[in-house]
């Protein structure tokens, strides 16, 4: 790198501030740089060497500059020499320090573990599912997962008898269980035996209705009973949620309306939605909801058995007999209820094809989801 | 439901291809399980099979008629049963005197005789049935089912000459009365079940099944055709208690339709001569004691438009409940559209307005619903305090390594033994088996379950924990938060500060949980029996609001974890806690009311202590909170030590005392005085003595 102008003339050096500049930041760069000794030495040598030092060879320059120049040069020299000399002087002893830490640790080595446990895939999905609601204003429901035959069956419009009620094998408790109930966020009170598992969490809407006049708009989480044997699809036991929006003029448009939001919120923002006609005891006009299947698209797979479609909610306007259970004005007020399986939702979204695994806990398992 | 393509197209023209008809009908709430070709059993062209899903609320379309009035009307086409034989009256009423002695239980019976050639049935009837999924037995038994297939209507036949009398009585069985049914079963019957029984005993179960002794055989001649309507109560019950439910049963206990009884006995008679199986004798019987009264319902268009969001034009309207049989006549006085609608006998389940609408949405259809937002007329609630409680404890516990669980609430009785007295535990009338037999007392058995299978798959380091309900007799249904660990402390690490955890570790969770709910926490020695003695502890959690048991720590007893697979040398720490115990002295940062900082410094204090060996901690502890100024604000131990220059039987316990007053500096003086005046407690009290 030329250190004086390459255009200076034979004989008459032009060594003004510019130049000087310009090498004072070639310097400056190139001691940056420098890690060991070794570095230094040879920039130290490249600047300040007796023979074609940067430096020392301006001092040469001075014999033959023009007289009246000459107190000029040999002044900037001597500045420069003395900055180069402080520079690389500061830097040795910087590299002699690093050096002289004699406790200095490996810090590529691992740090302490700090253990952190991972949320169940039933509870992401199911706080997924609260916090879509909650924003939508929704109150959400605690309630007991042991019912008396009323909350769970009659006030629902399914009387003794009625054939609805094998859609759903009950489990039964062997005595009545004596429980204090929750209401509202308020002290437990005492509550009616309770005679068997709840098979949904629609009980919790019952009691509440049974509580609050409309309107209402509230989703009851929790886990839920029903006799069926253990298979790939299917546990005794399994987690919903319920919702239930109660108005005037709330209507099964309304209901297409949430419903489509909620799962393009949860699923995809494109998601093809279908409801289709379907039988509850509790609602009428009752659907079920398919989203486009998850895993093909619609083009047709296992999962959604060739059609394309995925079932995952099933749905419906209140069934008048429900509002007139709970003392509701059901010619006044309308509204939807609708329920979907966690288990269903987390399968889907997750790609677990068996539901032993939510109740398996095993590590290698859980651990794939978030802490 | 199994649908044949041809047996429909007896009812209705069918220009829609297999597939079109299960989507059309899946769309109005029919859904198609499969679509199946049936090879003819001769060599005709064979057929294909719609198999659909019934929903309870429709038997009148566990029939060929019933899907057929169904894909008319998606289809737009007439529907149009051929014309079929009417029975009529004959002069001599036939030789078979009918009783109904429950008149509740069986509101109509009708009945027609027959001399018959019993044989097999012609190749088209066997197809036929073979199609709907139903096995040809014999021409007679086959031509009832090939009615009850086709028209949805229960038929049975009785050997005339095996009836005693011949006469019928449709009553309640008597105590101690049995049969033996067509299945061969020898069935026990009990009051309150209805059966058909001849002069002196039950020869069918009603609406159920038949009688072995009056089956129609090779060697019948002559038959009793029984077509009744029995009620569906009375028919669900009786199948239920026999454990027994057929075509017809199923068929019953939904709701057959009443004013088909003499339809579907004049088909199954002009199939029997037909096909040539037999010759019916003039003549019937039809007990039908109160007629059914017409069911109309009123049905106005503005509710059709608020329930569904839409209006539906009334053509529209008319056209959908006219298709289905119902017959609409407007009101003339009503303001606004309105109707008096008769439902058809057959349709049980429309009682009401909203099973009117229902109708008109299946067949208007879902998808042509606009699709809106419920206004939002009510400010959102706030969080029940309950949930924000669970959400912080579990965030807690994932925090401090420990990964959520979730087990089943029933398990087997032997593991919830240990956790509660056996005249706590609430037990499962009906389980699965018995490791489902009764709902869990504690979270702590499941728990160790999920520890176990991960250690018994290799994994040394487990900590777990769940959330949920547990259930005794005395306490009901409570919430709670259990946790498990296994193995290590602080996991593999170069430095070699890998431990095992231990009773601390455990503790100490709980301590953290106490903090993060904002309430103290107070450890005191306890007994289990599903703990190791001598390393288990109540939890007390104590808040301004007052105090409360709310749960156990401990090692869990050497032989239960063993009993689960964990290995003998490794030990298993667990802890409890009653959330709801805890719900009444939480306050989630509700009511924070901000103390001013000190703004005199701080006297630090060290006492070492030589006390005996079993004194707990928690007592020295108490005699020095007892004993000292107000101005002692905090109190810890730091450093245990048991050995050389410590007495044996004794042990040094170090206590580290700050004291502070928030208007003053205290002197040197005062702090000694405070200090001695404890140590002179804990003399005088526990003989401790300084080292
Ligand atoms: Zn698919």
């Amino acid at each position: 790198m030329p250190v004086l102008p390459a255009r200076a003339t034979p004989g008459r050096l032009m060594i003004d501030d510019h130049a000087i500049g310009q090498l004072r930041a070639d310097f400056a760069a190139a001691l940056a740089a420098v890690r060991t000794d070794r570095d230094l030495q040879a920039l130290r040598d490249r600047y300040l060497g007796r023979r074609g030092g940067t430096v020392t060879a301006l001092y040469s320059q001075i014999a033959a500059a023009p007289p009246d120049e000459r107190r000029r040069i040999g002044q900037l020299a001597n500045e420069l020499k003395t900055w180069v000399e402080d520079a690389l002087a500061e830097r040795q002893k910087a590299i002699a320090d690093l050096r002289t830490a004699a406790d200095a640790i490996d810090v590529t080595l691992p740090g302490r573990p700090r253990a952190i446990g991972h949320r169940h895939p039933l509870t992401v999905v199911r706080e997924r599912i609260e916090s879509i609601f909650a924003h939508w204003g929704y109150e959400i429901l605690d309630g007991p997962e042991t019912e008396d035959d009323y909350h769970n069956f009659e006030a629902l419009n399914m009387p003794p008898e009625h054939p609805a009620r094998d859609m759903q094998d009950t489990l039964y408790l062997a005595e009545p269980l004596t429980r204090r109930l929750w209401s509202a966020g308020a002290s437990p009170e005492a509550s009616g035996p309770a005679t068997l598992l709840r098979t949904h969490t629609s009980a919790m809407q019952i009691r509440y209705m049974e509580s609050h006049r409309p309107p209402v708009r509230i989703i009851a989480p929790g886990r839920v009973y029903r006799r069926d044997s253990i298979d790939v699809t299917h546990t005794p036991m399994f987690t919903q949620i319920e919702g239930l929006v109660v108005g005037d003029g709330v209507t099964m448009a309304d209901l297409k309306g949430t419903l489509t939001a909620f799962l393009r919120e949860l699923f995809a923002a494109d998601a093809r939605v279908l409801f289709r006609p379907s039988f509850f005891p509790y609602t009428e006009p009752s659907a079920e909801v398919l989203i486009g299947c998850v895993t093909c698209g619609g083009a047709g797979c296992q999962v959604c058995k060739r059609t394309g479609w995925l079932e995952i909610l099933g749905c419906g306007m209140v069934h008048p007999a429900v509002f007139e259970a709970v003392g509701y004005d059901a010619e006044r007020h309308t509204g939807f209820a609708f329920g979907v399986g966690i288990e269903r939702v987390a399968m889907l979204k997750y790609g677990v094809d068996d539901i032993r695994l939510f109740y398996e806990n095993d590590m290698r398992f859980l651990e794939q989801f978030p802490a | 439901m199994r649908v044949p393509v041809s047996w429909l197209a007896e009812f209705t023209e069918v220009a829609a291809t297999p597939a079109e008809i299960g989507d059309a009908l899946t769309r109005c709430g029919f859904e198609l399980a499969s679509i199946e070709t049936v090879p003819d059993q001769g060599d005709g062209p064979g057929d294909t099979v719609l198999d659909f899903e019934i929903t309870a609320n429709r038997p009148d379309c566990l029939s060929i008629r019933g899907m057929a009035r169904e894909v008319a009307l998606a289809f737009r086409q007439p529907f149009e049963p051929r014309a079929r034989r009417r029975l009529t009256p004959s002069p001599n009423p036939i030789s078979l005197p009918v009783t109904i002695e429950a008149p509740a239980l069986c509101p109509r019976y009708t009945a027609a005789l027959a001399d018959v050639r019993v044989g097999p049935s012609p190749p088209w009837l066997a197809a036929r049935l073979h199609a709907a999924g139903i096995r040809a037995i014999n021409n007679v038994v086959d031509v009832t089912n090939y009615v009850l297939v086709e028209l949805g209507h229960p038929i049975h036949a009785f050997d005339l000459h095996q009836l005693e009398g011949p006469e019928l009585r449709i009553r309640q069985a008597l105590a101690g009365e049995s049969i033996t049914t067509l299945d061969g079963q020898l069935r026990t019957l009990t009051e309150g079940m209805l059966v058909i029984a001849d002069r002196s005993r039950p020869q069918a179960v009603a609406g159920v099944m038949g009688g072995l002794a009056s089956e129609v055989t090779l060697s019948t001649r002559t038959i009793a055709i029984e077509s009744a309507y029995f009620a569906p109560a009375a028919v669900r019950r009786t199948s239920k208690r026999l454990e027994l439910s057929t075509e017809a049963s199923y068929r019953f206990e939904r709701g057959a339709d009443i004013e088909a009884p003499l339809v579907a006995l004049a088909r199954v008679c002009e199939l029997l001569e037909e096909i040539g199986a037999g010759q019916v004798t003039p003549g019937f019987v039809d007990v039908y004691p109160t007629v059914r009264g017409e069911n109309r319902v009123p049905l106005r268009a503005s509710r059709v438009a608020q329930l569904l969001g839409q209006d539906v034009p009334a053509p529209e309207i008319e056209r959908i409940l006219r298709a289905l049989g119902f017959a609409l006549v407007t009101e003339p006085e009503a303001s606004t559209v309105a109707w008096r609608v008769a439902v058809p006998s057959w349709r049980g389940d429309v009682t009401r307005e909203i099973d009117l609408i229902e109708e008109i949405a299946r067949h208007h259809g879902l998808d042509r619903l606009p699709v809106t937002f419920p206004p939002l007329t009510v400010s959102p609630a706030r969080l029940d305090v309950r949930l924000e409680r669970d959400a912080v404890v579990r965030r807690v516990a994932a925090s401090t390594g420990f990964t959520e669980c979730v087990t089943f609430t029933f398990i087997e009785r032997s593991a919830a033994e240990p956790f509660a007295d056996a005249s706590e535990l609430v037990a499962i009338a009906n389980p699965l088996s018995e490791t489902f037999a009764v709902l869990r007392p504690s979270l702590i058995p499941g728990l160790v379950e999920s520890v176990a299978h991960n250690r018994r798959r290799e994994r040394k380091d487990v900590r777990l924990f769940e959330t949920g309900s547990r259930f005794t007799r005395t306490s009901g249904e409570s919430r709670a938060i259990a946790l498990a660990w296994l193995g290590s402390a602080t996991g593999l690490h170069w430095s070699g500060t890998d431990r095992p955890a231990d009773f601390y570790d455990m503790s100490g969770i709980v301590e953290q949980l106490g903090r993060a709910l904002g309430v103290g926490v107070r450890l005191e020695p306890a007994s289990s029996p599903a703990m190791r003695d001598g390393h288990a502890a109540l939890i007390h959690a104590s808040h301004a609001r007052g105090s409360a048991l709310v749960g156990l720590v401990g090692q869990l007893r050497e032989d239960l974890a063993a009993a689960h697979g964990v290995p003998p040398a490794e030990h298993l720490f667990v802890a409890e806690i009653d959330l709801d115990a805890m719900a009444a002295l939480v306050d989630l940062g509700e009511h924070v009311e901000v103390v001013p900082l000190p703004r005199h410094p701080s006297v630090v204090r060290d006492l070492s202590l030589v006390v005996p060996a079993g004194l707990p901690a928690a007592t020295l502890r108490a005699t020095m909170l007892a004993n000292a100024p107000e101005t002692l604000v905090n109190l810890v131990e730091f450093a245990r030590y048991q050995g050389k220059g410590v007495p044996e039987g004794h042990v040094s316990l170090s206590f580290r005392l700050t004291f502070r007053s928030p208007d003053r500096t205290l002197t040197d003086t005062e702090v000694h005085r405070a200090a001695e005046a404890i140590v002179a407690a804990l003399a005088a009290e526990h003989g401790a003595r300084l080292r």
